[in-house]
C-alpha cells in the first residue's frame, strides 16, 4: 500500500475556511461585493448626513439608519455568499472532487461557514468609520458598535447558516441564491409594518419572533428611541435561537450534499 | 499472488426506477492498469461513483483498497479520483489547489507543497504561479491527474483522463499510468473512449452497456468474445488466383473472399474468429495442397475498437 495516511495537522473545518478565504479575498467576489456595499453605505451616509445638516435627522437618527442598513445589507452579502457555497461547488464541476477526498462533510460546511460569516466581519469592519463620522460623539458611537457587534452579528450568522443549508440542498445556483434572497425579503417585510400594526400584540410578536425585524428593531429602539438595552434584550432572543438552530440544521444537512447530477 | 485492490460482487445503482448498473461483478489486481469501457449511458461513472464512495449501491458488496464501501473514509484515503466533469477554481493556481488537496489528506502544508511540485514537475505544469484560469484544457486535465494522486493512492479511479490533451499529451499521460502503475503497484481503473489508448495502456478491460457486464479479461480476450472475424490478405501469382479462390470458397472457416483490383494476385479473406483448427492454418494448408505457389500471407488481428462496436451495437447478444 502507497496510499499517504491520515494524520491531520489540522482539522479538515479549518483547511477548507482557509482556503475558502484565500479564494474568496484573494478574487474579485469578496472584494467586489464589500465595494457595492461600501458605495451604498457612502450614499445613504452621504444623504443622512446632508439630512442632519438641515436638522431633519439627528446623530442617533443618522447612525440608526446607517446600523440598520449595515445589518440588513451586510447580512444579505453573507446569505448571497454563503448561499453559494455547496451549490456553486456543485455547478461548477468541483464537489465531486472535494468528495472523494477524507474530509468530513460537516468540516467542509463548517469551513465554507467560516469563511461565508468573514464577508459579515468584513461589513463591520467597513460600516465603523460611517458610524463613527454620524455619531458626533462617543456615546451614540459606542451604542451603534454594540448593535452592530451583538444583534447584527447574530442576525448575520442565522442568515449565513440558512444560506447554507438551502445551498446544500438546492441542485443549482439559481435555485439556491433566488430562494435565500426571497427569504430574506420575507423576514424583512415585518421591520417595514406601519406602526399601528407593529405597535399591536401581534406585530410586536411577528417582529420579536422573527429574527431580522427583531435585530433591525433593537437597533432602532437603542439609537434612535435610547431606550436602553435593558428593556430590549428580549429582542435578542430570536436572532440567537436562529443563529444556533440556522448552525445546527446546516451541519445536520452536511450529511445529505450530493452531487445532484445522478446518471 | 498479486492481492486484489478493487473487488466487486453484484454491485446494483438504482435511481428510482432507473437501473443504471445491474448487478456486476468485478476484480482488478494492485498495479493493474484496468479500463473500463462502455458507450454513454453504460453505467461506468455510476460504477465509479459507487467504487468512490459517492453513491450508495442499491445492492451488492464492494472492497475498495483494502476496505469494504462501509468503510468511506478510509477508502477515501487511500484512492484518487479523477472525474469525468472536473471543475476547477480559477482564482488559485496549480501549487495552492493541490496543497489544498494534500493538506486534505492529511499532509502538513510544507509536505503538501512539496508533493504538490513535485507532480507539477512530471507532468509538464512546472512550478508556474499562473492562475488556473489562465490554464488551457489540456492543462486543467493534467492538474487535475496532479491532484487524484496527491496522496500516493493505492487505486485510481480516472474517468476520461485525456479529454482535451493533445496527441503527444494523451501518450504522456499514458506512460505516466503505466509507469505508476508498474512501480508504485498503483491500480489504475481507466474509463475512456478512446480505445487506442486502452489497446496500449491496459492490462485488461470490461466492457459495460446498458448497465450490463458485457464481457472482461485482456485485450485478446474481449477481441476473441467478441466474434469479430479476423482480416487476412494472401498473395498468390495472378494466374493462380482463380484456383485459390475456389479452394479458399470450400472451406466454411472462411467466412468472405474479395478480389482486389488494384492488386490482381490479391485475395482479402474474412475467417471465422473460432476456427479449430485455426482458420489461418486452413487456409494456407488448403493452397499448399493445391499446389498454388503462397507469395504472401498476412493476417490482421481485429482491434478493440472492432470488437468493442460489435459487443455495443444494438441487438447484439449480451
Amino acid at each position: 500500500m502507497t496510499s499517504t495516511t491520515a494524520h491531520h495537522t489540522r482539522p479538515g473545518w479549518s483547511i477548507v475556511a482557509r482556503q475558502e478565504l484565500s479564494e474568496l479575498w484573494g478574487s474579485t467576489r469578496g472584494s467586489g461585493v464589500l465595494l457595492g456595499f461600501s458605495v451604498l453605505l457612502a450614499a445613504l451616509s452621504y444623504l443622512v448626513s446632508a439630512d442632519a445638516g438641515i436638522n431633519l435627522l439627528d446623530a442617533r437618527e443618522s447612525v440608526g439608519v446607517i446600523v440598520q442598513t449595515a445589518i440588513a445589507l451586510g447580512a444579505l452579502t453573507a446569505l448571497v455568499i454563503s448561499s453559494d457555497a455547496i451549490s456553486g461547488e456543485r455547478e461548477r464541476g468541483t464537489l465531486e472532487s472535494l468528495l472523494v477526498t477524507p474530509l468530513h462533510r460537516r468540516d467542509l460546511v463548517i469551513g465554507k461557514l467560516i469563511a461565508a460569516t468573514s464577508m459579515w466581519v468584513a461589513a463591520i469592519v467597513v460600516s465603523l468609520p460611517f458610524v463613527a463620522v454620524l455619531a458626533r460623539g462617543p456615546g451614540v458611537a459606542f451604542d451603534a458598535v454594540i448593535v452592530l457587534v451583538v444583534a447584527g452579528s447574530l442576525v448575520a450568522a442565522a442568515l449565513t447558516a440558512f444560506g447554507l443549508a438551502i445551498s446544500s440542498l438546492a441542485m443549482s445556483n439559481r435555485v439556491s441564491l433566488a430562494s435565500a434572497i426571497s427569504i430574506m425579503l420575507l423576514l424583512a417585510a415585518p421591520s417595514r409594518l406601519p406602526g399601528v400594526t407593529a405597535n399591536g400584540v401581534l406585530g410586536s410578536i411577528l417582529i420579536k419572533l422573527n429574527p431580522v425585524s427583531a435585530g433591525l428593531k433593537l437597533a432602532n429602539d437603542v439609537l434612535v428611541g435610547q431606550q436602553g438595552w435593558s428593556n430590549h434584550w428580549t429582542l435578542l432572543i430570536s436572532p440567537a435561537v436562529a443563529a444556533v438552530l440556522s448552525t445546527v440544521v446546516a451541519i445536520q444537512l452536511s450529511r445529505r450534499i450530493e452531487l445532484g447530477d445522478s446518471r | 499472488m498479486t492481492p486484489t485492490r478493487v473487488e466487486c460482487r453484484g454491485l446494483t445503482v438504482k435511481y428510482g426506477d432507473l437501473v443504471a448498473v445491474d448487478s456486476i461483478d468485478l476484480e482488478v489486481a494492485a498495479g493493474e492498469v484496468f479500463g473500463l469501457l462502455g458507450p454513454n449511458g453504460a453505467g461506468k461513472t455510476s460504477v465509479i461513483r459507487a467504487l468512490t464512495t459517492i453513491i450508495e449501491p442499491a445492492a451488492g458488496t464492494a472492497n475498495v483498497a483494502g476496505a469494504a464501501l462501509s468503510d468511506q473514509r478510509v477508502i477515501r484515503q487511500r484512492i484518487g479520483v479523477l472525474p469525468e466533469s472536473s471543475g476547477y477554481p480559477s482564482a488559485q493556481t496549480g501549487l495552492s489547489y493541490l496543497r489544498f488537496y494534500g493538506e486534505l489528506f492529511g499532509l502538513s502544508r510544507a509536505e503538501a507543497s512539496d508533493r504538490a511540485a513535485e507532480l507539477l514537475d512530471q507532468l509538464g505544469l512546472g512550478h508556474t504561479q499562473q492562475r488556473i484560469s489562465h490554464y488551457s484544457r489540456g492543462m486543467r486535465q493534467r492538474l487535475g491527474l496532479c491532484r487524484a494522486m496527491i496522496n500516493r493512492p493505492d487505486v485510481l479511479f480516472l474517468d476520461e483522463p485525456t479529454l482535451g490533451l493533445d496527441p503527444a499529451g494523451k501518450e504522456e499521460v499514458v506512460r505516466h499510468l503505466a509507469d505508476i502503475a508498474v512501480h508504485d503497484g498503483t491500480t489504475v481503473v481507466l474509463c475512456t473512449h478512446l480505445l487506442d489508448e486502452v489497446e496500449r495502456a491496459c492490462d485488461r478491460v470490461a466492457i459495460m452497456a446498458a448497465g450490463k457486464l458485457l464481457t472482461t479479461g485482456t485485450v485478446d480476450d474481449v477481441i476473441d468474445a467478441s466474434d469479430v472475424p479476423r482480416s487476412s490478405r494472401l498473395r498468390v501469382h495472378s494466374d493462380d488466383i482463380a484456383a485459390a479462390h475456389d479452394v479458399l470458397g470450400r472451406l466454411d472457416c472462411v467466412d468472405g473472399i474479395r478480389f482486389d483490383n488494384a492488386r490482381p494476385g490479391d485475395l482479402d479473406l474474412q475467417l471465422a474468429p473460432h476456427a479449430v483448427p485455426p482458420a489461418s492454418a486452413r487456409v494456407l494448408a488448403a493452397i499448399i495442397d493445391a499446389g498454388i505457389e503462397i507469395r504472401a500471407f498476412e493476417t490482421d488481428r481485429a482491434s478493440l475498437n472492432d470488437a468493442f462496436l460489435a459487443l455495443t451495437a444494438p441487438g447484439a447478444p449480451t
